[in-house]
């Protein structure tokens, strides 16, 4: 059958560079060699010019970029083809899968719609014919009940199956070369666990070789053969995956697997954890408490109300730092929200610091509400691209009107000097700094007011691993100094096993299990726990096996 | 979607009211009063207000717009001041003439902006883009009398190929030929503006949605551009479309007045016209009702059509 330690190259890049008219090339020089049957991990941090690469590989560049070098497949020259001959080899030889499930596929067709069009694009004309292939082609992807999906619109699937359409839809006209790109970044844990094997699956049974662009060092580990690591537009290593892991060469390479964060073994035993630095005074009022709170989205009146939170009681001590995990849906964001008092609640109390915010009255509730501090997922979308930052940042001040005009400007460099930046940083617009760094200002900014309480839904998702370690690192040390209490929101559990003291866990609006950190992640209470901690790759290839064979024998 | 209709149809039945509102009281600030013009220059004050009474228009405001509503409510739009006969009559009269101008124009201007987007987004050449663009700027920015009156000219006069003005003798529908040719030059003049709004929206639309990552994962498949534009964008960027129409739909209910006035095309257009210039209340009281009602009526459609169109909306947006 398929031999997958073929060595014939099915696809071979050289020397590719892509320029764009004015800023450093986004790819310098990359060489990259694909073999039949093989997955191939091309991973690096953003910038690295990894997607840009596979997007070349398409001809499906952004307009005035210009790739020289050479690509070629099966030994024939692909870059620069004529849009013509492009579309002969897209989908047919070579595919793509996109990151963000919820937006590559067209909303307004069906998901039969959309699979009859990609395998009219390479002339299965038949409507009956396409549809006998599109179901089959579901059913390789493992959706459930095919024939009845055919009529699904994408907004009637969860994000894991539409990432499986997206599969089916790259898959139809058998494809040699696969290339993916973060297929499962945007997914749940155990969503990604899934969608990995069904990749490996695919490769076994179609000997069809992937590219697997990632930035998540676990996914590598978990399914890749060969690893080729980019930084900024060059190729920095190559290697067989375990050797690789095992023993990096370049000093690139291991900060990039130094940064990785990792759970403790499941099982393995707990450190008495030593006694937090700040011991919550038995006395003092936690920052906030959740007493059997509920909340529902949609109108009760006409019964339709979906619980987005049912009967949740949680307290989170003055300076603890309490990590909320669970997948999406589970409620974690809403109760972030919650706490400050941007959603409605249904049921149950919320207090402050001992004083029930709702039952306030309005001038108290602005004041409680001082206390608390909001730091959003994408600091992109959080920071008002007209303000120069200082502004951002001074914003509150200006608000609660603290002190005089000339003690906010020095409280904004004391606040930019906090979160390491300097203070000549103030007058820069957010567009014209990193992602990290804007996620600093954001932080800057929450800090303002010297909360009592921070939540921090998501902070460091949308930052690279080398970045989000520094700022995690800076967080944790200015919790520290500081001592504010923190709700930390995050569906990365290694990142809430890195900041948090305790965990709580969500799942479909209801606490599954919480308790130290230390306790929960490496002795779980509850099955569902167990699972999650378990669907977290573990960026260890030589543990693949292990957790294979566990795998069958559950 | 009965349950949108109904929030919807309560929304629409108060702008209703207060534009009959702001109608009736506006017509009565226009300068000159009807009963100088039925009277004339030489009546005595005792006949001027021997009038006034008849009229009911010495009694005050809201009793007058009371009344009106109540008359309205039975359907009895009452005499005309001056134009003669009864207002229902002349309505039903010039209303088929303008209904069958309005919707030639509509189609036009909705046919047209779609073919004229497409094709600029298709062959997305620059000289095609520059072309497009001043010309539409030209149809925006002209008015609606000017562009009549240039048509008239260069298609009636100077080339005599299509009638100059009128409705076919025949009426619409006993020789279509025939009513096409009469229909052309006023349908042309009156749907040109929308055209160009529309068709400057529709391409703004497309090239957004061909922005759009659905597009990518289209063309990594290998499905050709051309048909990525015509089977999936245009079908994302229409239901907007059909707002943006609903919207163009007033310009075309205002500019019918000055295209009728042009064409001397015996509608509702003209009505209001002629009823303005003799201060004949009742007249352009029901007409610019009517025109109200008809365009929130539209609205209402558009955004029936709009839900229809995006199944997210369609299928209330739960999974």
């Amino acid at each position: 059958m398929l031999d997958l330690h073929s060595t014939e190259e099915v696809l071979t890049i050289e020397h590719l560079a892509i320029s764009f008219t004015h800023p450093r090339p986004a790819v310098e020089d990359v060489s990259v060699s694909l073999r039949r049957g093989e997955i191939l991990a091309l991973v690096g941090e953003s910038g690295s010019g990894k997607s840009m690469t596979a997007r070349a590989v398409l001809g499906l560049l952004p307009p005035g970029a210009r790739a020289t070098g050479s690509i070629r497949y099966d030994g024939e020259e692909i870059l620069g083809l004529p849009e013509a001959d492009l579309n002969r080899i897209r989908g047919a030889r070579i595919a793509m899968v996109f990151q963000e499930p919820q937006t590559a596929l067209n909303p307004v067709r069906t998901i039969g719609w959309q699979l009859r069009e990609a395998l009219r694009a390479h002339g299965t004309t038949s409507r009956k014919a396409a549809t006998e292939r599109a179901v089959e082609l579901l059913r390789a992807v493992e959706i459930p009940e095919p024939e009845r999906r055919l009529a699904s619109y994408p907004h009637q699937l969860s994000g894991g199956q539409k990432q499986r359409v997206v599969l089916a839809l790259a898959l139809a006209n058998q494809p040699d070369v696969l290339l993916a790109d973060e297929p499962t970044t945007a997914l749940d844990v155990t969503v990604q666990a899934e969608i990995l094997r069904l990749l490996d699956r695919i490769r076994e049974r179609t000997g069809t070789a992937i590219v697997l662009i990632t930035h998540n060092m676990g996914v590598v580990a978990e399914i890749a053969d060969r690893v080729v690591v980019l930084q900024a537009g060059n190729v920095v290593e190559e290697g067989e995956t375990r050797a690789l892991f095992a023993q990096p060469r370049e000093p690139y390479t291991r900060t990039l697997l130094a940064s990785v964060l990792r759970l403790p073994e499941l099982d393995s035993v707990v450190e008495p954890t030593a006694a937090p630095a700040a011991a919550p005074a038995a006395q003092e009022l936690p920052a906030v408490e959740f007493r059997g709170v509920h909340v529902r989205y949609g109108s009760s009146r006409r019964g339709r109300a979906f619980p987005a939170i049912t009967d949740v009681s949680l307290a989170v001590a003055s300076c603890e730092v309490v990590g909320l995990v669970g997948e999406s849906g589970s409620g974690k964001t809403t109760l972030g929200r919650l706490a400050a008092g941007l959603v409605p609640l249904a049921e149950g109390q919320v207090l402050l610091r001992g004083e029930d915010v709702l039952a306030a009255p309005r001038a108290e509730r602005r004041h409680l509400r001082r206390g608390l501090a909001f730091v959003h997922q994408d600091p992109e979308a959080s920071l008002d691209p007209r303000y120069a930052v200082g502004a951002s940042i001074r914003e509150p001040l200006d608000i609660h009107r603290v002190g005089t005009p000339a003690e906010r400007d020095a409280r904004v460099a004391e606040l930019l000097e906090a979160v390491q930046l300097p203070a000549s940083y103030a007058e820069r617009r957010p567009r014209e700094l990193s992602g990290g760094q804007r996620q600093r200002i954001a932080l800057a900014r929450a800090l303002a007011l010297e909360p009592a309480l921070l939540v921090a839904d998501e902070p460091t998702s949308a930052l690279d691993v080398s970045v989000q370690a520094r700022v995690l690192e800076l967080f944790r040390d200015l919790q520290e100094r500081l001592g504010f209490a923190c709700l930390f929101i995050s569906h990365d559990l290694a990142v809430v096993h890195q900041v948090a003291d305790r965990v709580a866990v969500l799942r479909a609006g209801q606490l599954v299990e919480s308790g130290p950190v230390g306790r929960v992640f490496a002795q779980p209470e509850a099955d569902y726990t167990r699972r999650l901690l378990d669907a977290v790759p573990v960026p260890d290839p030589a543990r693949r096996g292990g957790r294979r064979v566990r795998e069958l024998a559950s | 979607m009965i349950r949108y209709l109904l929030s919807r149809l309560g929304s629409a039945l108060l702008v209703m009211v207060l534009a009959s509102i702001g109608i009736f009281a506006l017509i009565r600030l226009v300068p000159g009063d009807p009963v100088s013009v039925l009277a004339g220059p030489d009546a005595t004050p005792e006949s001027r207000a021997a009038i006034r009474a008849e009229l009911g228009l010495d009694r005050p405001f809201w009793s007058q717009y009371l009344h009106w509503l109540g008359d309205l409510a039975r359907l009895d739009l009452g005499p005309s001041y001056k134009l003669g006969g009864d207002v229902g009559d002349l309505i039903a009269d010039g209303a088929l003439n303008t209904v069958v101008l309005t919707l030639f124009a509509l189609v036009l201007a909705s046919a047209g902006a779609v073919l004229t987007s497409t094709v600029a987004v298709v062959w997305d050449k620059r000289w095609l883009n520059s072309l497009l663009s001043a010309l539409n700027t030209a149809a925006v920015a002209v008015p609606t009398f000017a562009t009549a009156l240039v048509l008239v000219l260069v298609f009636a006069v100077r080339f005599p190929v299509l009638p100059a003005g009128g409705t076919p003798p025949g009426g619409f529908f006993s020789h279509p030929d025939i009513a096409f040719q009469y229909l052309l030059l006023p349908g042309l003049a009156l749907a040109l503006p929308a055209w160009a709004a529309l068709t400057r929206f529709l391409t703004e639309a497309l090239r957004t949605q061909l922005q759009q990552p659905y597009v990518t994962t289209a063309r990594a498949l290998g499905i050709p551009r051309r048909r990525i534009v015509l089977t999936q964008a245009l079908r994302n960027a229409l239901p907007s479309s059909v707002t943006v129409l609903g919207i163009q739909f007033g310009t075309l209910l205002g500019g019918a007045i000055l295209v009728e006035a042009v064409f001397a095309w015996p509608g509702l257009g003209r009505l209001i016209e002629q009823g303005i210039s003799a201060r004949d209340y009742p007249v352009v009281q029901v007409l610019l009702l009517l025109s109200v009602v008809v365009f929130v009526l539209t609205q209402l459609a558009s955004d029936l059509v709009h839900a229809w169109l995006d199944p997210r909306v369609r299928l209330n947006g739960v999974s």
